[in-house]
C-alpha cells in the first residue's frame, strides 16, 4: 500500500466530515424567540460517518477500483454492437417518431384529464427545451436568461388580450415574433462576448426583464399578474361553459354534445402537440441546412469557422433569434393554459430547469431532449415524496453528466454521407 | 448640511456592502485568472460560511461562553475551515475532471454545483430565515442631535478594517510567498508552469481554498451586519460579487476591491436617491454595460484569445 | 404519493375510471390543495391540519347527509403552474368541493378551473381582493381581504395623529396590496405620505432604506410583506437610531421575527385576525388539537377547519350535493363557526372579518394595542 495514497485518503475522509457534519448534523432551530442548536438524528450522523468511510476506502483503493471498473463487462449488451447503417437508422427513426406522434394524437382520449393537462405542460417544456437546444446545444451559446423570452411570449399574449382583445391565434405569431425580436435586439450587442461572459449577461437580462415586469405595475399588473387570459378557440368556437366573447359560439352547443371541461384540456393539449411537432420539424430542417451546419461549426471551433468565411455575428444571432422565437411560442401556450400569469413564473430557476433538460438529454440531440423533458416533468409527479429533493438531484445530475457523459444520455448523431465501399 | 450628511451616510452604507462584495469577488477573480472559468458555486460557499459561523456562535452560546473576542475567533475559524474544505471539495469533484474540455462544460458543471449546494443547505437546515444574535451593537454619531445624525456603527468599522487587512495580507501573499509566485506563474501560462515543475493541481486547489476562506470571512461579517441567513442569499450575492470582479477587471485583485466599492456605492445611491426596487436593475445593467464596452474592466489587462 | 402512481397506471383504461366514479357515490370528496413541500410548507401544514381535523370530527358525528367526507390532498408547492396541474387532478378525481389554495397567485389560476368545472372552492388563506372580484359564483373564503386589513392599519395610524408616515412593501402581491390599501386610507385621512417604496423580497441589505426613512423623519413606518424582511429592517433601523414606530400585517406576526430582529421587535404593531384559539367557545376544539399533538394557533388552522365545516353545513342546508345550490345556501345562510358568525356577500367574501391591532413584544408575545 502506497503511503501517499493513504494520506490522501485520510485527508479526503476528514474533508468529507468537515463539509458534511456541521451543516447536516447541527441544525439551527428557533427555540421561542432565540435560535438554538439541535443535534440531528442518529441516523444522519451515522450516514455522515459512513460517507466519510466510503470516501476513505474509495480513495485508498482508487486505482484498483477504477482499474477493475474498466474491466467489468459493459452493462449495456448493445454497446459492443456495430452502429446501424445510416439509411436504416434514419428510416427507423422517422418511423418511431411518426408512431409516437400518432400515439400522442389519440392518447388524450383514453386517459384522465389530469394526465392530459400534465402532458400539455410537458409539451411546453419540450418546446422550450428544443428552442434552448438550438442556442446551447447547437450553437454552443450558454443562455441563462432564456426564461426572459418565454416571459415575453406569455406577457405579449396576456397584454394583447387584456388591452386589445386579441385571441390566442392572433397573439401566437405576434408573441413568438416579438420574443424573436427581443432575442435579436438583446443578442446583437452581447453575442460578441465570450462564452462565459455571455452566460452572465443573459442571466442579467433575464433578471432585468423579470424585475421590470414586476415593477411596471401600471401596465403589467406588477406582482398581481394578469388574469382572465382567454383559451384558444376552434374557428370561433369557445370551449368554456359559457361564451365569454360576443360573436363566438360554444363548442358543445354547435355540435350538440354535453358540456365537458375535458374538451378544452384536450384541445389545448392538441395545440401544444402540433406546435411542439412544428418546433421539432423546423429545427430538424434547420439543422440540415447550411445555417445549422454553421452553428455547429462555430461551436466546435470559432476561429476555424471564421476563417472559412462564416459571419460570427450573423450565425450566432440566427441561433439566438430562433431559440427566442420558440420560447415565445411556448410562452403564449403557457399563458393560455394558465389563464393567469405573474412574474414569479419566470424566475431564474425556470431557466436552470430548462437548461438541465437540455443537458440531461444530450446537447444537440432532439429525441434526447424530448425524453429528458418528459422525465424531468413527470418524475417529480410520480415520486412526490422526493419533490423536495428534485432540485438537489438536478444539480447533482448536471455535475455528474458533465463529468461522465457531457454528450448527454442520448447523444446527437451527426448526419453524414457514407461513401459506398468499392468492391 | 442635512443633505450632505445624508449623502455621506449613504456613501458609508455603500462602502460597507462594497467591501464585502470585494471579499467575495476575490474568489471569482483568482479562479478566473488561473483557469478561466466562472465558479458559479462561489456564492453558495459564502452562504455556507455564514451558516457555519452562525452554527458556531449558537453552539458557543449554548455552552455559555459570552466573551466576544473568543466567539468571533472561533466562529471565524469554523467558517473558514468548513468553507475552505467545501471550496477544495467542489474543485475536486466538479471542476477538475472537466478541466480543459469545451468552455461550456465546466460552466454547466458549476451551475449544477451551485444548485446542488443551495438545496443541500436548504434540506439540511430548512428554508426559513434564521437570525444572527446581535453581538456588536453601538455606533459613533456625528451631527446635531436635532436633525439627521450620521452614524458609523462599530460593525461597519469592523467590516472596513477586516476587509483592508485581508486584502493586504492577500496581496503580500500573492507577491511574496512561494505559493503566491507559483499562482502568478500558473495564471500566466498553465502548461508552461507545469513544465517548470510547479504542481499546478495543488496551486489550483490553493486558489479555491483561498477564495473560499475569504468568502467565509465575508459570510461571518455580513451575517452579523445584516442579521439573518437563508439558503438562497448566496446566489444573488455571488452574482453581485461577480459583477464587482468584472467591473474591476477580472483577474486583478486591486480591481476586485475597486469594483466592489463602486458597485456597493452605486447600489446604495440608487436606493437612496431613486428607489430600492431598481437596485438590482442598476447593478445588472452596470455589469452588462461594462462587458459590452470595456470587457477588460477598470484595472484588468487585455486578454488575447488563445487558440 | 402512492395514489398518483396508482392513478397514472389505472388511468389508462376508461373502465376503471367508471368504476371509481361509481364508488364515489357513497362518499363526499373534499379536495385540500396547498403547499406540502417548498418554502411555504409551514403555512400549508396549518391548512392541512385544520381541514383534516374538521373532516375527522364531522365524520365522527355521522358525516353529511349520512355520507362520509373523504379528503383528497394535493400539493401545489404554491407555484401557479403546479396549482393548475393539481386543480385538474382534482377535477379528475370527481371532487366537487375544494378547500384551498393557500397563496393568492395559486388560488387565482386554479379558481378559473373550479368555476368552469362547477366545483365549489373555499380558500382559507388567500387574501388578494382580485380573487373574488371576477363575478365567480363558486369562490368563497374564510379569511379577510387585504383591502379590509389595510384600512384597519391605516385608521389606527391615522388615529395617532402622526405628521408623516412612510409606507414600504416587498413588491409582492400580498405586501403591495396591503401597503396600497394603507396608503389610500392614510391619504383619505389627510396624512402626509413621506415615502411609498418597494424593496426586493429576499434582500438582506436595508441600510439605504433605513437611512432614507431616517432622513424622511417619519413617525410611523408601515411595512407590507412578510417577517424575514421586516425583521432585518427593524434590526437595521434600531442600529441606525430610527425612532419611528413600525407596523405590519399578519404576515409579520410570527415568532420568527423575534429571532431575526431580537429586541428591536419590541413595540412593533401588527394587525392580526383575533386569536381564534383563545376564544372560549373554541376551547373544546383546541383541546382536540392538543390531543393530536397539533397547534391550532397558526393563522390558517381554524379558517381551514371552518372551510370544511361550511361545506358540510352548506350541503345539509341546501339538501343537495350540487355545488351551485350549496353556493346559494352559503350566500343566504348564517353559520356559527370557530372563526365567529359567518355570513357571505354576493362576491363570496365574509361580510365581517375582524382585524385587531396588537403590539408585539421582544419575547414573542402580543397584547392588544390601545
Amino acid at each position: 500500500m502506497a503511503t501517499p495514497n493513504f494520506k490522501h485518503a485520510l485527508f479526503c475522509a476528514i474533508v468529507t466530515l468537515i463539509i458534511a457534519y456541521p451543516i447536516l448534523g447541527l441544525n439551527l432551530v428557533a427555540q421561542g424567540t432565540k435560535v438554538g442548536l439541535e443535534g440531528a438524528t442518529t441516523s444522519t450522523v451515522i450516514s455522515v460517518v459512513l460517507a466519510a468511510f466510503v470516501v476513505f476506502f474509495f480513495q485508498l483503493f482508487r486505482d484498483s477500483i477504477m482499474g477493475n471498473l474498466g474491466k467489468l463487462p459493459k452493462l449495456n449488451p448493445l454497446s459492443g454492437r456495430e452502429p446501424m447503417p445510416q439509411a436504416k437508422r434514419a428510416k427507423l427513426e422517422s418511423w418511431v417518431l411518426t408512431a409516437i406522434v400518432v400515439f400522442a394524437l389519440f392518447w388524450p382520449f383514453l386517459v384522465s384529464r389530469g394526465s392530459v393537462d400534465l402532458a400539455t405542460l410537458v409539451l411546453i417544456y419540450v418546446m422550450l427545451a428544443l428552442g434552448l437546444n438550438v442556442v446551447v446545444g447547437l450553437a454552443g451559446l450558454l443562455d441563462l436568461g432564456y426564461v426572459a423570452f418565454y416571459a415575453v411570449g406569455a406577457y405579449t399574449f396576456a397584454l394583447l388580450s387584456q388591452y386589445f382583445g386579441f385571441s390566442f391565434w392572433a397573439a401566437l405569431p405576434i408573441g413568438a415574433c416579438l420574443a424573436a425580436l427581443f432575442g435579436l435586439v438583446l443578442g446583437f450587442p452581447v453575442l460578441r462576448l465570450r462564452g462565459d461572459y455571455l452566460a452572465i449577461v443573459t442571466l442579467g437580462f433575464g433578471e432585468i426583464i423579470r424585475i421590470l415586469l414586476n415593477n411596471w405595475t401600471a401596465v403589467t399588473g406588477g406582482p398581481n399578474g394578469i388574469g382572465g387570459i382567454p383559451e384558444p378557440t376552434l374557428f370561433g368556437m369557445e370551449f368554456g361553459r359559457r361564451v365569454k366573447e360576443e360573436g363566438n359560439t360554444s363548442f358543445h352547443e354547435t355540435f350538440g354534445i354535453a358540456y365537458s371541461g375535458e374538451h378544452k384540456v384536450i384541445f389545448l393539449y392538441l395545440i401544444a402537440l402540433v406546435l411542439a411537432v412544428i418546433t421539432a420539424l423546423v429545427i430538424r430542417r434547420l439543422m440540415r441546412m447550411p445555417v445549422g451546419r454553421a452553428w455547429e461549426a462555430l461551436r466546435e471551433d470559432e476561429i476555424a469557422a471564421r476563417s472559412l468565411g462564416l459571419s460570427r455575428t450573423a450565425v450566432k444571432l440566427s441561433a439566438f433569434t430562433i431559440g427566442a422565437f420558440f420560447a415565445g411560442f411556448a410562452g403564449t401556450v403557457f399563458a393560455s393554459k394558465q389563464g393567469f400569469i405573474s412574474p414569479e413564473s419566470f424566475v431564474f430557476l425556470e431557466s436552470a430547469i430548462i437548461l438541465a433538460i437540455v443537458v440531461l438529454g444530450g446537447m444537440g440531440s432532439q429525441i434526447g431532449v424530448i425524453l429528458a423533458a418528459i422525465a424531468v416533468t413527470i418524475l417529480p409527479e410520480l415520486a412526490r415524496e422526493f419533490a423536495d429533493y428534485r432540485m438537489l438531484i438536478f444539480g447533482a445530475a448536471m455535475v455528474l453528466m458533465m463529468v461522465w457523459r457531457p454528450q448527454g444520455l442520448m447523444p446527437m448523431r451527426r448526419i453524414h454521407i457514407e461513401l459506398k465501399r468499392q468492391e | 448640511m442635512q443633505d450632505l450628511l445624508y449623502f455621506f451616510q449613504q456613501l458609508i452604507n455603500g462602502l460597507t456592502i462594497g467591501s464585502t462584495y470585494a471579499l467575495i469577488a476575490i474568489g471569482y477573480t483568482m479562479v478566473y485568472g488561473i483557469i478561466g472559468m466562472i465558479n458559479f458555486a462561489h456564492g453558495e460557499i459564502y452562504m455556507i460560511g455564514a451558516y457555519t459561523a452562525l452554527i458556531a456562535i449558537t453552539g458557543l452560546a449554548t455552552l455559555g461562553i459570552a466573551w466576544l473576542p473568543l466567539i468571533l475567533i472561533v466562529a471565524l475559524l469554523c467558517a473558514v475551515i468548513v468553507s475552505s474544505s467545501m471550496g477544495w471539495a467542489v474543485e475536486r469533484v466538479a471542476y477538475r475532471p472537466v478541466r480543459g474540455r469545451h468552455r461550456l462544460i465546466p460552466l454547466i458543471s458549476a451551475i449544477g454545483m451551485s444548485i446542488f449546494l443551495q438545496n443541500y443547505v436548504h434540506l439540511a437546515q430548512g428554508s426559513r430565515n434564521i437570525g444572527f444574535p446581535a453581538l456588536m451593537e453601538g455606533s459613533f454619531r456625528f451631527g446635531s442631535a436635532e436633525g439627521f445624525q450620521l452614524s458609523l456603527s462599530y460593525m461597519q468599522i469592523t467590516i472596513f478594517i477586516t476587509t483592508l487587512v485581508c486584502m493586504t495580507i492577500l496581496s503580500l501573499f500573492i507577491s511574496r510567498s512561494r505559493i503566491g509566485r507559483a499562482c502568478r506563474a500558473v495564471s500566466q501560462d498553465l502548461g508552461m508552469a507545469n513544465l517548470l515543475g510547479i504542481d499546478t493541481n495543488r496551486i489550483i486547489s490553493a486558489t479555491f481554498v483561498i477564495g473560499a476562506a475569504l468568502a467565509a470571512v465575508a459570510g461571518l461579517l455580513l451575517g452579523m451586519y445584516y442579521g439573518s441567513v437563508d439558503p438562497l442569499f448566496g446566489f444573488i450575492a455571488g452574482l453581485k460579487a461577480f459583477t464587482a470582479a468584472v467591473l474591476g477587471g477580472i483577474g486583478s485583485i486591486p480591481g476586485a476591491m475597486l469594483g466592489g466599492l463602486i458597485l456597493g456605492v452605486a447600489e446604495s445611491m440608487t436606493s437612496g436617491y431613486l428607489s430600492g426596487e431598481y437596485k438590482d436593475v442598476v447593478s445588472f445593467s452596470l455589469l452588462i454595460l461594462i462587458l459590452l464596452f470595456k470587457p477588460t474592466g477598470l484595472l484588468g489587462k487585455p486578454e488575447v484569445e488563445k487558440i | 404519493m402512492n395514489t398518483s402512481v396508482k392513478k397514472l397506471v389505472t388511468a389508462v383504461s376508461a373502465s376503471v375510471a367508471l368504476m371509481a366514479a361509481g364508488q364515489a357515490a357513497a362518499e363526499i370528496k373534499i379536495g385540500i390543495a396547498g403547499p406540502m413541500t417548498g418554502p411555504v410548507a409551514q403555512y400549508g401544514d396549518m391548512q392541512f391540519s385544520g381541514s383534516r381535523m374538521a373532516i375527522e370530527r364531522i365524520n365522527a358525528a355521522g358525516g353529511v347527509m349520512g355520507e362520509e367526507l373523504v379528503a383528497v390532498e394535493v400539493d401545489d408547492v404554491c407555484d401557479p403552474k403546479q396549482a393548475v396541474t393539481v386543480a385538474n387532478r382534482l377535477v379528475n378525481e370527481g371532487v366537487q368541493y375544494v378547500v384551498g389554495h393557500l397563496c393568492s397567485s395559486s388560488t387565482q389560476p386554479a379558481s378559473d378551473i373550479y368555476e368552469d368545472e362547477g366545483i365549489l372552492m373555499i380558500t382559507p388563506a388567500s387574501t388578494s381582493p382580485e380573487i373574488t372580484q371576477r363575478g365567480y359564483e363558486l369562490v368563497f373564503r374564510t379569511i379577510g381581504l387585504d383591502s379590509m386589513q389595510g384600512p384597519v392599519a391605516g385608521n389606527y395610524i391615522a388615529a395617532q395623529k402622526p405628521e408623516r408616515v412612510a409606507v414600504v412593501h416587498d413588491k409582492q402581491q400580498y405586501g403591495e396590496g396591503i401597503a396600497t390599501a394603507v396608503r389610500d386610507t392614510l391619504k383619505d385621512g389627510g396624512i402626509e405620505i413621506a415615502m411609498f417604496e418597494g424593496i426586493t423580497a429576499g434582500d438582506k441589505d436595508f441600510s439605504s432604506l433605513v437611512t432614507k426613512i431616517k432622513q424622511a423623519d417619519v413617525d410611523y413606518v408601515y411595512y407590507g410583506g412578510y417577517h424575514p424582511e421586516l425583521g432585518l429592517i427593524l434590526r437595521q433601523a434600531r442600529q441606525a437610531d430610527v425612532d419611528a414606530k413600525f407596523m405590519g400585517p399578519e404576515g409579520v406576526g410570527n415568532k420568527d421575527i423575534n429571532t431575526i430582529a431580537g429586541d428591536a421587535a419590541e413595540g412593533l404593531l401588527v394587525t392580526l385576525p383575533p386569536a381564534f384559539d383563545q376564544k372560549e367557545e373554541n376551547q373544546e376544539l383546541v383541546a382536540a388539537f392538543a390531543e393530536k399533538g397539533e397547534d391550532p394557533s397558526g393563522p390558517f388552522v381554524l379558517p381551514s377547519y371552518t372551510a370544511v365545516q361550511l361545506i358540510a353545513e352548506g350541503i345539509e342546508m341546501a339538501d343537495s350535493k350540487d355545488p351551485f345550490e350549496v353556493a346559494s345556501a352559503l350566500r343566504s345562510g348564517t353559520f356559527e363557526t370557530p372563526i365567529g358568525t359567518v355570513q357571505y356577500d354576493k362576491a363570496g367574501d365574509l361580510k365581517a372579518f375582524e382585524f385587531v391591532v396588537y403590539e408585539w413584544h421582544a419575547d414573542g408575545s402580543k397584547t392588544p394595542a390601545n
